[in-house]
């Protein structure tokens, strides 16, 4: 999977594609506008990293050729800019989705494994980790083709893990994901633990050994 | 006290007063003119006498009329001078006192002193000074009231563009973004004041405008630097040859970015409402998103033990969806933050309005400040300060209002739609 970082904060951008290049994704990544333009006529990517305010143009201008082009690379906006500002205008243009700064890396990489999904697969990709098996167009999961029963938490919570496998998961990270950022937690998040805990016990009785590590004070691990 | 009446005071004191001290000079002077006349008829009614004595060497036969009459004594002791003076007499006609002018002056006629006595009454002149003094008390009366009528006319008409500016000046809101446009008119002093508040609004708009712009500037401009030390501090969390006491550190900075993200959001979302003219155009299906908010909040409801209750009667707004989510979230934060364990939140929708009603920890809160930016109820408490100041925006952006009460230990929040 061939992904490109616009993004013209370096220090940001390094660690998008360290991040991400650690899960198994090949990594372009350019500052500016002129070099991104330059990538983007020469390759296909399976996602783009976009950031809006670039030097030398506007990420929506970027946007805009794909379109002009008939590309059919997928695009996620980072933008400064929250949603009440310009988050329809790219979307309009065709941007697959659109996260506001600053956010989780982990996040990042979730959103970009479902816009890879919806892209390459029409949404109607059957993902196989380990034993389990798992079909995001009806949102099912069978583990050793028996169905599990998981709640909606639970499965947003699996997929989370598998986009992000083998990587920390902070307690805040998760909890943002799963419930927004427009929530304040206030400090309390034993509400996850009961969510991981009943996703861990619902694979292991369906015979699979649990690979949700706990990090004692840390987070979380999903090893494969 | 109105300014007109200030000054209309001030004039019918001033022109009363003037009016007085005249009418009582101008009825003196009267009095002493006619007085002198009715003295100098009365000279020549003695030059007369003496005259006709002179050459007839007797007393003149002399008829005395209703209004002059002579009498003649003889006497013994002349007068050394000549007498005049007033005296009251009874009118036997009339049947009532008078006063007459009399005049006493000897004569010598054949060496025979008498006193002669020529007597005039005053009625008539009275009767022309009470008609005089009341003309003028008339004409005072017709001024003052002609005066008073026109100037309040006049007055009233002449103030008119200042209570328009007044009107204008009380309407004017500076989030509005229509600024004051004061219109020139006739009066220089009026123009002068709407000129004044004219540029001095224009000022102040700019000054605003920059604030706002500031502001938002930066909170934008602090967003890139955040991203880059969460994205650092996930990338730290990754590292696993970590030791549990820079693990904790790692995690201590990623909370305070947390807070920090969400401050600088919060900021930017306040801005935004004041500075951008939201269409509120869109359906939004209240009630609905309700459950949807409490549905998605269950867990924190339980995992702090609180009861939530709801009396949602279905309820479409039209309004601005991000916004009313906002606005839920916020209330729905507060209150899940905000309870004691154990305690109770409830949720009631009608057609007229969303009351949010949840058990309160430390009693009541601050009714007057507690929709302020950066209000805390206690110092050390874990939230910013500023998810009621949102509330607050988009109700007003909205044109709901808003109350805080509290009741039986209950803090009751109140969104009222205000149809028109």
């Amino acid at each position: 999977m061939k992904l490109l970082i616009i993004e013209d904060e370096l220090a940001l951008n390094q660690s998008i594609v360290a991040f991400l290049s650690a899960s198994g994704y090949i990594c372009e990544f350019v500052t500016e506008y002129s070099a991104a333009v330059e990538k983007i006529e020469l390759y296909e990517y399976d996602c783009i990293v976009l950031d809006i305010m670039l030097p030398g143009g506007s990420g929506l201008q970027l946007l805009k050729y794909l379109k002009q082009n008939n590309k059919t690379d997928g695009v996620i906006i980072i933008s400064a800019k929250d949603s009440l500002d310009d988050k329809i205008g790219g979307l309009q243009l065709g941007a697959d989705d659109y996260l506001t700064k600053p956010f989780h890396l982990s996040e990042l990489s979730v959103r970009i494994a479902a816009i890879i999904r919806r892209k390459k697969f029409n949404g109607r990709s059957l993902m196989t980790v380990g034993d389990m098996e798992i079909d995001t167009a009806g949102q099912s999961v069978k583990i050793k083709s028996k169905p599990v029963e998981l709640t909606l938490k639970e499965y947003q919570l699996l997929l989370f893990f598998i986009a992000n496998k083998n990587k920390v998961l902070s307690k805040n990270a998760i909890a943002e994901h799963l419930w927004g950022d427009d929530m304040d937690m206030a400090g309390n998040l034993d509400f996850i633990y009961v969510h991981i805990k009943n996703l861990r016990k619902k694979i292991v009785q369906a015979g699979m050994e649990d690979p949700i590590k706990s990090l004692y004070g840390v987070g979380y691990k999903m090893q494969l | 006290m109105k300014l007109f009446a200030k000054y209309n005071r001030i004039n019918v004191l001033a022109t009363i007063f003037i009016f007085v001290v005249g009418s009582v000079a101008f009825y003196f002077a009267l009095q002493y003119i006619l007085i002198k006349q009715l003295d100098e008829t009365l000279h020549s009614e003695q030059q007369e006498i003496h005259e006709y004595a002179e050459v007839h060497h007797q007393l003149p036969d002399i008829q005395n009329t209703k209004h002059q009459w002579v009498t003649i004594t003889p006497t013994d002791k002349p007068l050394l001078k000549r007498k005049i003076g007033n005296y009251r007499y009874y009118n036997e006609r009339e049947k009532e006192w008078e006063t007459a002018r009399q005049l006493l002056f000897s004569l010598n006629i054949n060496q025979q002193y008498y006193i002669v006595s020529v007597s005039k009454s005053e009625v008539e002149t009275e009767i022309l000074l009470k008609l005089v003094i009341l003309v003028t008390i008339g004409m005072v009366a017709l001024i003052l009231l002609l005066n008073f009528f026109i100037n309040r006319s006049i007055i009233n008409r002449l103030w008119q563009p200042f209570y328009y500016s007044v009107d204008q000046i009380r309407k004017y809101e500076i989030k509005d973004k229509q600024s004051l446009s004061l219109p020139r008119n006739s009066v220089n002093e009026f123009n002068l004041l709407n000129e004044s508040l004219n540029s001095m609004t224009q000022r102040i708009e700019a000054d605003y405008l920059a604030l706002k712009a500031f502001t938002e500037n930066a909170s934008h401009e602090m967003q890139t630097p955040l991203a880059v030390i969460r994205s650092k501090t996930d990338m730290l969390l990754q590292q696993s040859e970590l030791k549990e006491e820079a693990i904790k550190n790692i995690l201590g900075i990623e909370d305070s970015i947390q807070k920090l993200t969400r401050l600088n959001q919060s900021l930017l979302l306040l801005t935004k409402l004041e500075n951008t003219q939201f269409a509120l155009n869109e359906e939004v299906n209240i009630s609905e998103l309700i459950e949807q908010k409490l549905e998605e909040k269950k867990e924190l409801f339980l995992s702090r033990k609180i009861d939530v209750g709801r009396k949602i009667e279905p309820l479409v707004l039209l309004f601005h969806q991000q916004l009313a989510e906002i606005l839920l979230n916020n209330f729905l934060s507060n209150a899940i933050k905000y309870t004691p364990a154990g305690g109770m939140v409830n949720v009631e929708l009608n057609s007229t309005k969303l009351v949010v009603t949840n058990t309160a920890a430390n009693g009541s809160l601050e009714e007057d400040k507690i929709f302020q930016r950066f209000y805390k109820a206690q110092p050390n408490q874990e939230g910013v300060g500023l998810g009621l100041a949102i509330v607050f925006e988009i109700a007003r952006a909205a044109g709901f209002s808003v109350s805080y009460s509290f009741t039986n230990n209950q803090h009751i929040f109140s969104v009222h739609f205000n149809w028109k």
